[in-house]
This record gives C-alpha cells, sequence and structure tokens, in this order.
C-alpha cells in the first residue's frame, strides 16, 4: 500500500514535470523574431516586406524607455534584436549585451546617412557595427499656439511660472534633465558631482510648475489638444500628430537648441534568430519603410534612400530637412551620457520631492 | 500478545504512515510555493538590500550603505509617509462605502442576493488599467465631471485640479479595491446570528444599540480584515499614481519601481522594499494592539 502510493506519487512528479518541460519546450523553440522596441515602433507598415515573406514571424515586445529596456534585457530578457538610442549603447555594450552586426549582409548600409553611420560608439571594426542607425528625430517643446501667444523661442518656457501647473515634460534621463543640464550652463554629457547638483536645481526650480513627469505621449497629446497642458517638453511625433488632428500647436526651435537623437537596431549576444533578424533591418532599412517612419510620425529616417520617396512639399509640412546635418548644425546632438545612473538616481529623487 | 492484535496493530500503523504521507502530499504543493515563490524570493530581496550596487545583477560586497543612505535621507520617510496616508485614506474611504453595502447585502437583499454580489463584483471582471482610465475619463479637464459643472453653470472654467493629484489617486484605488472590501465585511455580517438580535429586540434594544452593541463587534474582525486587505497593497501601488497622480502624489512603490527600472540600482530598492515592509508590518502590529484595547468588542 505504502509502496504503491511511492510510486503513485513519483508517477505523478513524473508526469508534472514533463507536462512542465512540454510546456515549455515550444516556447523555447519558437523560429519567431523577438524585437524589443519603443512603443509606437512597432507598426507593421515599417516592415511590409519582412511579413511579406515570413508571415507571423515576429514578436514584438514594447517599452516606454529604453534605461527600462535595458535593466530588463540585463535581467534576463533576451530578445533577438533591440531599438535602443544611440547614447545607450556604449552602455548596453560594457554589459557585454551586444553583438555585431555585419555591414555587408545589410544590403542598404551604404544609403544611410555618413552623419549617423560614423557615429564613434556604434564601430565594431572589421566592417560590423554594433547598432545599424534607423531613425532620428528632436525633442523640443510642442506648446498651444492659440494659449501661448508667442513665446520667446526657449525652453525657459518649461519653466515659466504663468503657465504653472499647465506643463509637463518627458520622464527620461536622456531628455529633461538634459534641457535642465543645458539651461543650467553645464555639458550634459560629462559633468562633474557639483554639476550634477547644479542640473537637479535647476529641476527642482521646475517640479512645482509641472502638471505630469511621463513618457505617455497619447496622455501627453490628449492634455494639449483640450487645454490641460499649454506646453510640453515631446517629440516630432507629437507635433506631427496634433497637427493632423488640426489642433494649434508649434513645434519650438528654442535658441538653446532642440535636442536630436539617433536610435536604431542592435542583436543581443545570444540572439537565437539570427537569419531573420538580418532580414528584419534589411526590411526595415528599405525607403518604403523609412518613408512611412516619415510622413506618419514626422521622424527622420537615416537612410537617404527614404528622403528620396517623400516630397518636398511634405518635408517642409513636418519640418524636416531632408539632410540630418542641416539640423544638427543647430541642434544638440544626444551622446552617451557619461554619469547616466548618477543623473538617473538623481532625477528620480527630484520627481519625488527630494 | 495474540497473532491477530499483532496484525491489528501493524495494520493501524501501516494506515497511520499512510494518512501522513497523504498529509504530506496535500500539503506539499502550497508549502514549495510558499517556500519558492514567497520565502525565497523574500530572501533574495533581503539579501539584495545588504550588497552593493556595482552593476551586476546580485550585487558585490556586503554593505549597510543602502539602508543608511535610505533612513538618512528625509526624503524616503516624506514619500513613505505620504503613501501611508494615502493608503490609509483609500482605506478610511472603501471600509466606510463599503460597510453599507456589505450590510445591506447581508441583512436586507433577500432573494436578490446572488443576484447583487454578482453586480458588485461585475466591475471587478475588467482589467484594473481599465478602471484607472475610466477615471481619467472622470476626472480629465475635459472629462465628464467637469463638463458637467460646465453646463450645469456651476464653474465657468474646467476644474485643474480634479487630475493629476494626490485626491485623484485616493478616488481611483478607493473604486478598484470596492470589493475586496465589500467580501469579507459581508461574510462578517453573514455570520452575525441572528438569535441574538431576536433577543435584543425582545429586551427592548433600539436598532441603533443593536448595530453598535452586537453587529458591529461581531462584525469587526471583517472590518480590520478588509482594511488589511485594502491597505497593504495600496501603500506599494504604483501604477495609479503613475497614471492619475501629478509630481505631489508620488507613492514609495514608484521609488521603488524606479530603482529595479530607470535609476538601475537593485540593492537600494531591495532596501527600500525592506524597510517599507517593516514599516507596514508595524503599522499592521500597531493597529491590531490598539483594537485590542480600544477596539468595539468591548
Amino acid at each position: 500500500m505504502l509502496r504503491q502510493t511511492t510510486r503513485s506519487l513519483v508517477s505523478g512528479a513524473i508526469g508534472l514535470a514533463s507536462l512542465a518541460i512540454t510546456l515549455a519546450v515550444p516556447a523555447a523553440a519558437a523560429d519567431k523574431l523577438t524585437y524589443f522596441t519603443w512603443s509606437g515602433y512597432e507598426l507593421p507598415a515599417f516592415n511590409k516586406s519582412f511579413l511579406a515573406a515570413h508571415p507571423d514571424s515576429v514578436d514584438i515586445s514594447v517599452f516606454s524607455d529604453d534605461d527600462e529596456a535595458f535593466t530588463k534585457v540585463k535581467a534576463g530578457f533576451h530578445p533577438d534584436l533591440a531599438h535602443p538610442c544611440y547614447d545607450k549603447i556604449a552602455r548596453w555594450n560594457k554589459e557585454g549585451l551586444l553583438q555585431p552586426i555585419d555591414t555587408k549582409r545589410i544590403k542598404n548600409f551604404d544609403t544611410i546617412f555618413p552623419v549617423f553611420k560614423d557615429l564613434p560608439d556604434i564601430q565594431a571594426g572589421d566592417g560590423k557595427v554594433w547598432m545599424v542607425p534607423w531613425d532620428w528625430g528632436n525633442t523640443s517643446i510642442l506648446y498651444r499656439s492659440d494659449l501661448v501667444k508667442d513665446p520667446a523661442p526657449s525652453w525657459n518656457l518649461l519653466w515659466d511660472k504663468q503657465y504653472a501647473g499647465r506643463i509637463a515634460t518627458i520622464d527620461a534621463v536622456h531628455d529633461t534633465p538634459v534641457v535642465a543640464a543645458i539651461m543650467a550652463g553645464v555639458n550634459p554629457f560629462d559633468m562633474s558631482a557639483a554639476d550634477v547638483d547644479k542640473v537637479a536645481a535647476k529641476l527642482r526650480e521646475q517640479r512645482p510648475l509641472l502638471r505630469a513627469y511621463t513618457t505617455d505621449m497619447t496622455s501627453v497629446e490628449q492634455s494639449l489638444a483640450s487645454g490641460e497642458l499649454v506646453a510640453a517638453m515631446t517629440w516630432n511625433a507629437s507635433a506631427t500628430t496634433l497637427k493632423k488632428q488640426g489642433v494649434k500647436v508649434e513645434f519650438m526651435k528654442p535658441k538653446e537648441g532642440m535636442l536630436t537623437w539617433a536610435c536604431g537596431f542592435v542583436m543581443l549576444k545570444d540572439a537565437k534568430n539570427v537569419d531573420l533578424a538580418y532580414d528584419f533591418i534589411n526590411s526595415r532599412l528599405e525607403g518604403d519603410s523609412g518613408k512611412e517612419l516619415i510622413t506618419q510620425y514626422g521622424y527622420g529616417s537615416a537612410s537617404s534612400a527614404a528622403f528620396a520617396l517623400v516630397s518636398k512639399d511634405e518635408l517642409t509640412r513636418l519640418q524636416l530637412p531632408s539632410d540630418p546635418n542641416v539640423v544638427l548644425k543647430s541642434t544638440v546632438f544626444t551622446g552617451p551620457m557619461k554619469q547616466n545612473d548618477d543623473l538617473a538616481k538623481m532625477f528620480e529623487k527630484v520627481k519625488a520631492g527630494g | 500478545m495474540s497473532v491477530s492484535a499483532e496484525s491489528e496493530f501493524t495494520r493501524r500503523a501501516a494506515s497511520a504512515r499512510h494518512q501522513t504521507l497523504f498529509q504530506v502530499g496535500m500539503t506539499a504543493p502550497g508549502a514549495l510555493a510558499t517556500l519558492i515563490l514567497v520565502l525565497f524570493a523574500l530572501g533574495i530581496v533581503l539579501f539584495l538590500s545588504f550588497r552593493t550596487n556595482d552593476g551586476s545583477l546580485l550585487g558585490g560586497g556586503f554593505s549597510f550603505a543602502n539602508f543608511a543612505g535610505a533612513l538618512s535621507d528625509p526624503l524616503y520617510a516624506t514619500v513613505i509617509l505620504r503613501s501611508l496616508a494615502i493608503a490609509g485614506l483609500v482605506t478610511l474611504a472603501t471600509v466606510v462605502t463599503a460597510y453599507p453595502v456589505a450590510y445591506y447585502l447581508a441583512f436586507h437583499a433577500g432573494k436578490h442576493r446572488g443576484l447583487l454580489l454578482f453586480v458588485v463584483t461585475l466591475p471587478f471582471w475588467t482589467s484594473y488599467l481599465l478602471r484607472v482610465f475610466a477615471w481619467k475619463v472622470v476626472l480629465a479637464y475635459n472629462g465628464v465631471l467637469n463638463s458637467a459643472l460646465l453646463t450645469t453653470g456651476i464653474t465657468s472654467e474646467p476644474i485643474l485640479a480634479f487630475l493629476n493629484t494626490p485626491a485623484a489617486v485616493v478616488v481611483t484605488l478607493a473604486h478598484a479595491y470596492a470589493a475586496f472590501a465589500i467580501l469579507p465585511i459581508y461574510v462578517a455580517l453573514e455570520n452575525v446570528p441572528r438569535s441574538l438580535i431576536e433577543a435584543a429586540e425582545d429586551l427592548g434594544a433600539r436598532p441603533f444599540s443593536i448595530f453598535r452593541r452586537i453587529i458591529l463587534p461581531i462584525s469587526m474582525p471583517g472590518v480590520l480584515g478588509a482594511a488589511l486587505v485594502v491597505f497593504v497593497p495600496t501603500v506599494g501601488d504604483y501604477v495609479t499614481p503613475a497614471l492619475v497622480g501629478g509630481p505631489n502624489s508620488t507613492m514609495i512603490g514608484s521609488m521603488i519601481q524606479a530603482q529595479f527600472g530607470k535609476a538601475n540600482d537593485w540593492p537600494f530598492g531591495a532596501a527600500l522594499s525592506v524597510i517599507v515592509m517593516l514599516v507596514i508590518l508595524g503599522v499592521v502590529l500597531g493597529a491590531r494592539v490598539a483594537d485590542k484595547h480600544f477596539g468595539s468588542r468591548t
């Protein structure tokens, strides 16, 4: 009797274990590409030819901030491809998360603007890169031109007490603290402990005026449309979206310079679907894909092939020059921030009221 | 000892052993789940809280720096107190509004009780996020509440103070946790012996003193249980403040989450979690002692 019970217990345990294995195996062996990207960057229109060649073979997870994405990947989430921005590449690399991408396998690599192709942190030597640039854009103030009459073109609008409670800013280290550093007169990308304190002071000055720190751009757009917010730090896409809806907004050109950023694809070290990943990158670098990015969101494509497909009028309407070099003359390029972690901790404290 | 007695003895021993084995088998899944999912996880948090942050997953070297840092900076005390205050208000609002509902369900719902219970739990079939966004729709600048105030002429300008405030967090959380308060109180009220109420009525007690001296004391464990179930998770909530709260409603959960996310300092986040757990433990023990000494069961 006893033996029988033991046996049935053992066989039950084996049954459970094998069930667990059969459940786990399909998940591990799935031959789908896993792609981890900014929310909004998952549109099928961006990789039509990939989906035509490999129907239903991409699994997408999204993030709203690439610092969050970094900790998630570090903690054991292993997608094949991820989509951080350039300022984070050195950090991902230092952690040993990436594998080099062979530019010989990227068909349209030559159409990528040299200004992005030649970025120092993406060079992996021997015709290889750590990141294939795909998109670039600007961060600036989007304001209601009917509620804020002719503001001085300056980031100072986000510190203007006149609009207390009607302002929002982006909850990401590479946006709000960078602007605070510029306003405090320190170098955002390399600062001493005293400089960090100056930035903190500038951020503390701003906090009581803010309605929200957020990366939820849909909420920001709705609040600008309703008039709850009169000005907010946003990316080009929000300007494009609201203008399409007929809301009276302007995307400011601050005299201190907009922020310009560039992002792209990185391949994770233990990527399982390398061939699919190359197909995916190739599909995204086609002119059509970049054209969708430009016309839908107003972001720049890293490929000149995409700009060739968009009319001059459309580009003027989107306030987008066809050559990123033109923009970069008057903007601040978001490069790697040496004190990223210190700034992140400080920013969290200031946000909470410290 | 006769042979038959001996075999009877071994048979009983075998059956007793069999029973023990059965009990072990029955409790094993629960014990394993508790050990692995709760105690092991808590152990890791505790371990991590004494590590220094060197960027690696489990940190490097032991130190008390995380606790020293968290305790010496008044910011964390402020945020923890704010979280306790918000969670306290939520608990109060939830329990006070849930009690009448549970009371009605237990004593007056009659044959519709099943249907009413179903209706009470119906909103909780939808996602928590959906309920938070519903409150956003109500409280927004161009939302339901402001539109109503404008059309009735009570205000001439939409009021900004509804959304992105601590009050919005309290209202949203109180609604989100309502069912968790209604059900335990309802069960406690269900178990109030009707004979006691009848006896009190026979002795000429007025409805209020029946409530005050019989129903409330007997249902008090349910009320305290409900308060606990609402209070503990709301202290650590970070989704609701992120969605409907402004900069002044940052709760400790948001700060802990940030340490594990953007700020990339897991050991410090773990230390904050340990401190919050201890604070909640203190509050709960305090509430128990207070209930024993000043509770209504006297």
